[in-house]
């Protein structure tokens, strides 16, 4: 498979690769690959919201979460599931005072898990799967345009 | 989890990294294994030298 794919389908397989951790390897026919890297995702991604990891939501007072969330992001629905986890809800934008009770909710979700032993590991272990997620969706265009066997 | 031991924790997320960075940069299993083999146990070792050295440091405050 070191053909180069036209950009249509290499299209596909990167927005494949967000979507479902392997699976653009898959559609480029790299099936073992592709369920390693979907295994080693899941546990990873698991293993941190287990441990109460975090996942984070972008606050323009403090402008690296913008990266922390691209991070998280980047694991495509499994993102939804740990929001869905960690703040009982989907959001991305970290709540303005303006809002009192979503602010207050929010911040009382983050203290309740801040206060697990594990919680630095496991936001370290979901931010890890987003990035490996990442690393997949670059490999997956580089494959496409020929550059990696 | 408050029974669970930072070594253990630092080790499965070595194995983690080590096996999806072997599987990526590697085409066959046994270069796959022997590459993330390697990354996992430099990551151990190195955080362990790192963490003897902090362990001199002091706490500050």
């Amino acid at each position: 498979m070191s053909e180069t794919k036209g950009g249509g389908k290499m299209a596909l397989a990167c927005l494949l690769a967000w979507v479902f951790p392997g699976g653009g390897h898959w559609f480029l026919g790299r099936r073992v690959k592709s369920v390693v890297f979907l295994v080693l995702v899941l546990m990873t991604f698991f293993t941190g919201l287990v441990m109460q990891g975090r996942v984070y939501l972008a606050n323009p007072e403090q402008p690296l979460t913008y990266l922390a969330t691209f991070a998280n992001v980047a694991l495509g629905p499994l993102d939804l599931i740990g929001r869905r986890v960690f703040y009982e809800r989907i959001i991305y934008i970290f709540p303005s005072e303006s809002d009192p009770n979503l602010y207050q909710e929010i911040m009382r979700l983050n203290r309740a898990k801040i206060l697990a032993v594990t919680h630095e590991y496991g936001t370290t272990f979901v931010l890890a799967a987003g990035l490996m997620n990442i690393l997949l969706i670059l490999d997956v265009f580089d494959i496409g345009i020929g550059r990696k066997r | 989890m408050a029974g669970v031991s930072h070594f253990l924790i630092l080790c499965w997320f070595s194995l983690l990294v080590g096996a999806f960075f072997g599987t990526l940069t590697r085409a066959t299993f046994r270069e796959a294994f022997k590459v993330g083999a390697l990354i996992a146990l430099l990551m151990v070792g190195v955080s362990l030298i790192i963490a003897y050295v902090m362990f001199f440091l002091p706490l500050g405050g």
